[in-house]
C-alpha cells in the first residue's frame, strides 16, 4: 500500500468512524457471528454484559439528550460494535400532533387554517421527523411536503441536556473540560435545528452553490408559507437507503448516485465551507433514474477557515512528509498539547497519523469502492487499538478540537452511506490539495 | 352594544389599572346614562361575567365553522375548542392578568368572573362528550359520567391558568399543556391511562 504516508483526522473520533462504519456496512453481524464461534470470545462476551446496561441506560434517554449521548458514544467508543448500530438507529418517537394543534401552529403563524391555504392537507403525518412531523398538501396541482415542528422543542434543549451530563461522565468517561467543549458545540447546533427560518435559508444557499452538480436534486421552498416552526417545500420523489435497495439498482446507477454524494459534499466543504452535517439514511431520497435528493438542511456545520486547513492537511501526503507540519498541525487540533510529555505526543501523533493514513484512503486515490468490508474493517480494528492506547485513557485532555465533532460526523455518515449503497466512487477529481500544500509548506 | 360596552370597561380598566368602582362611576366615564346601563347589565359582575363567556362563544363558533370540525373526534373537538380559546382570549390578556390577580382564588375553585364562562362550558361540553360515548371513544362508567363534564372544567381552568402565568415565546407552553392535559384526560376517561399520566407527569416535572 502506498498510502503510508497520508495523514488523516484524530484518533479518537476516527476510531468511532471506524466502527460504527463497520456496523452499517451490514457487516457486523457477519463479524459478531464469527466472533460467537471463537472460543477466546469469552472477554469479548463480558464485555458485552457490561454494555448491556450502558446501553440500557443511553436508551432511556429521550429527543436531544438522545441524540447528544448517541453522538458522544461513537466519538467515545463506548459500545461494543454489537450494540453502537443498535444505538445509533435508537429513535424516541414522540407522541403525534393532534390536528387541532396543527391547525392552531398555522393559524398562529399565518392567521389561516392549513385548509384555506392548501388544496388538500394530510392531517395524519406522514413521516415523523426527529423534532417535528412532515405532512403531505397539495396546492395549484403541485405536490408538497410540509415540517411541523412539535411546540416547546427550542425550550426543553437545555434541560435535556442536563440529562446527560451525568452520564457523560459516568458511562462514557468524559472529563468535565471535555464536556463543556462538546456540550457547548452540540447545543448550539441543537438549537440551531429548531430554527427552520435558519434551514430555509441554508438550504437555499447550499442549493444555489451545488445546482449545477450532475445528479443532485434540491426541493423547493415557500417562504410564504414558511415560519421558524413550519417549513413548506415541493414534495421531492424517491426512496430511503434500504428500501431503494430493495428495488435492486443496477451497479451504474449506484454507481451515479454515489458520485452525486461525494461530488455534493466536496463542493460543500472545499468551496462553500459549511456542509450539511447530518448525512442519514433519513435525509437523502434516491432515484431510479440514478439522481440524489437531498433535504433537510436543519444541521450545517460552517467551518473555520484555520480549522480547515488545519484537518485537511492530514489528508495530504505531502503535508506528511514534513514533521513540522505534523506538530503544528498536532497542537492546532489540540490533538496534543504542550502540557504533555514528549513520550505521550510521539505516541499519540504516530496512532494518529497512522489513523488518519487509513481514513484517509479514499481521498487519495482517484477511484474508491466504498462496498469493501475489509477496508471497514481494518478502520475498525485500528480505532479499537487506539482507542485503548494506555496514553489516551489516561489523558485528562479533552483532545481534539470541537469543530471536529461534525466534521468527523459528516464523513462517518457518508462512508456509512456509500458503503451501505455498494458505490464506486471517483474520489480524486476535485483538485483541492494545492491550495493546503501552498498553505503549510511554502511558509 | 354589550360587546361595545365591554371593550369600555376593559379599556378603562386597563387605562386606571383598576376596575371601575360603581356602575355610577364607569357609566360617567364613558359618557353614558346610567341608566342605559341596565339595559345591559343588572351590575358591574354581571358585566363581568359575560366577557369570558363571550370569549368562549367566539372560540367555540370559528371551531365549529371550521372545516375540519366534522370529521373530528370528541377529543380533537376538545382541544381544538381550548386552543381557539386561548387565541381568542390573547386579545385581552393583560386584562385577564389583571382580574386573576385582582381575585386569588385557588384551584378547584374559581372567581365569580368565570360563572357564566362555566355555564356555557358545561352545556357545550356534554354533547360531545355523550357524542364520544356513543361512539365508544370514552368509557361509559356507572356514578362517573356526570363526573366527565367537571374534570374537563377543571382542565380548562388548569390550562387558563397555565396560560395567565406562561412567559414563553408565543405561548408555545400553553400549547403544550393543552395537547397532553387533553390527552390524558381523554386516556382516564377512555381505556389507557397510563401511558398519557406518564408523559404528562413527565412535563409538569419540567416546567416547574
Ligand atoms: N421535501 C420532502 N419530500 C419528501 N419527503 C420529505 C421531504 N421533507 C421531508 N421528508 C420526509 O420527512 C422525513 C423527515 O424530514 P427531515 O427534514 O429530515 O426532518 P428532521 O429535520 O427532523 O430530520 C424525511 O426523512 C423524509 O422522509
Ligand atoms: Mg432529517
Amino acid at each position: 500500500m502506498e498510502q503510508n504516508s497520508i495523514p488523516s483526522t484524530k484518533v479518537e473520533r476516527a476510531m468511532r468512524f471506524v466502527k460504527t462504519g463497520a456496523q452499517i456496512g451490514g457487516n457486523y453481524i457477519k463479524h459478531y457471528s464469527k466472533k460467537m464461534l471463537d472460543p477466546s470470545m469469552t472477554k469479548e462476551q463480558l464485555h458485552e454484559d457490561n454494555a448491556e446496561d450502558v446501553y440500557n441506560a443511553l436508551s432511556e434517554l429521550k429527543g436531544s439528550a438522545l441524540k447528544v449521548a448517541q453522538m458522544l458514544s461513537m466519538e467515545k467508543n463506548v459500545l461494543p460494535r454489537a450494540y453502537v448500530n443498535k444505538f445509533a438507529l435508537a429513535q424516541y418517537s414522540a407522541p403525534p400532533l393532534s390536528g387541532p394543534l396543527i391547525v392552531q401552529t398555522f393559524v398562529k403563524q399565518f392567521g389561516k387554517t392549513p385548509q384555506q391555504i392548501f388544496d388538500t392537507f394530510n392531517m395524519q403525518s406522514t413521516r415523523a421527523a426527529s423534532i417535528g412531523q412532515v405532512h403531505e398538501a397539495t396546492k395549484d396541482g403541485q405536490k408538497l411536503a410540509i415540517k411541523i415542528q412539535y411546540p416547546g422543542v427550542a425550550e426543553s434543549i437545555k434541560s435535556d441536556l442536563k440529562l446527560v451530563k451525568p452520564i457523560a461522565f459516568r458511562l462514557i468517561g468524559l472529563s468535565e473540560k471535555e464536556f463543556e467543549k462538546y456540550i457547548i458545540e452540540v447545543e448550539s447546533k441543537l438549537l440551531e435545528e429548531t430554527n427552520y427560518d435558519l434551514e430555509l435559508q441554508r438550504s437555499k444557499e447550499i442549493s444555489r452553490l451545488c445546482a449545477d452538480i450532475p445528479n443532485i436534486k434540491f426541493t423547493k421552498y415557500y417562504p410564504e408559507y414558511s415560519s421558524n416552526k413550519v417549513l413548506v417545500m415541493d414534495w421531492l420523489e424517491g426512496l430511503h437507503l434500504e428500501e431503494f435497495l430493495k428495488t435492486n439498482p443496477t451497479q451504474e446507477i449506484k454507481n451515479q448516485i454515489g458520485q452525486a454524494m461525494w461530488d455534493f459534499y466536496d463542493m460543500q466543504v472545499h468551496e462553500q465551507k459549511a456542509v450539511h452535517a447530518d448525512p442519514h439514511p433519513g435525509n437523502f431520497l434516491m432515484q431510479a433514474d440514478g439522481s440524489l435528493g437531498v433535504i433537510d438542511f436543519g444541521c450545517v456545520k460552517e467551518i473555520p477557515e484555520d480549522f480547515y486547513y488545519n484537518y485537511f492537511a492530514l489528508l495530504v501526503p505531502e503535508i506528511l512528509k514534513s514533521q513540522e507540519s505534523i506538530k503544528r498541525i498536532m497542537l492546532q487540533q489540540q490533538i496534543v498539547s504542550e502540557k504533555d510529555d514528549k513520550r505521550t505526543q510521539d505516541v499519540i501523533t504516530d496512532a494518529f497519523i497512522r489513523m488518519t493514513t487509513l481514513l484517509s484512503t479514499p481521498f487519495v486515490t482517484d477511484e474508491f469502492d466504498f462496498s469493501n468490508n475489509d477496508y471497514i474493517d481494518k478502520i475498525y480494528a485500528l480505532g479499537e487499538e487506539v482507542t485503548n492506547m494506555k496514553e489516551l485513557r489516561e489523558s485528562k485532555e479533552g483532545r481534539g478540537s470541537q469543530h471536529a465533532l461534525y466534521i468527523n460526523r459528516t464523513y462517518f455518515g457518508i462512508y456509512s452511506i456509500l458503503n451501505v449503497l455498494g458505490a464506486k466512487v471517483k474520489t480524486g477529481q476535485r483538485n483541492w490539495k494545492q491550495p493546503l500544500m501552498d498553505y503549510h509548506l511554502n511558509n | 352594544m354589550s360587546n361595545d360596552l365591554i371593550k369600555q370597561y376593559i379599556n378603562h380598566t386597563l387605562e386606571h389599572n383598576k376596575t371601575p368602582e360603581s356602575v355610577y362611576l364607569f357609566a360617567k366615564a364613558i359618557n353614558m346614562e346610567e341608566k342605559e346601563f341596565y339595559n345591559h347589565y343588572s351590575s358591574l359582575e354581571g358585566l363581568e361575567a359575560d366577557i369570558y363567556k363571550i370569549w368562549f362563544e367566539n372560540a367555540y363558533k370559528t371551531c365549529a365553522d371550521a372545516e375540519p370540525w366534522e370529521q373530528y373526534s370528541a377529543r380533537e373537538k376538545v382541544l381544538a375548542v381550548f386552543f381557539a380559546f386561548i387565541e381568542e382570549a390573547k386579545n385581552y390578556r393583560s386584562f385577564a392578568v389583571y382580574l386573576k390577580n385582582r381575585d386569588l382564588v385557588k384551584l378547584p375553585r374559581w372567581p365569580k368572573y368565570l360563572n357564566e364562562l362555566h355555564e356555557v362550558f358545561v352545556d357545550n361540553m356534554k354533547p360531545i362528550l355523550s357524542e364520544a360515548i356513543g361512539t365508544n371513544e370514552i368509557q361509559e362508567r356507572k356514578y362517573l359520567d356526570e363526573k366527565y363534564v367537571s374534570g374537563l372544567w377543571l382542565n380548562f381552568l388548569f390550562v387558563i391558568t397555565f396560560w395567565l402565568n406562561d412567559s414563553s415565546k408565543g405561548f408555545e407552553k400553553t400549547d403544550e399543556s393543552i395537547e397532553r392535559s387533553v390527552n390524558l384526560a381523554f386516556d382516564l376517561m377512555g381505556k389507557s391511562a397510563l401511558d398519557a399520566a406518564l408523559d404528562f407527569g413527565k412535563f409538569l416535572f419540567q416546567n416547574r
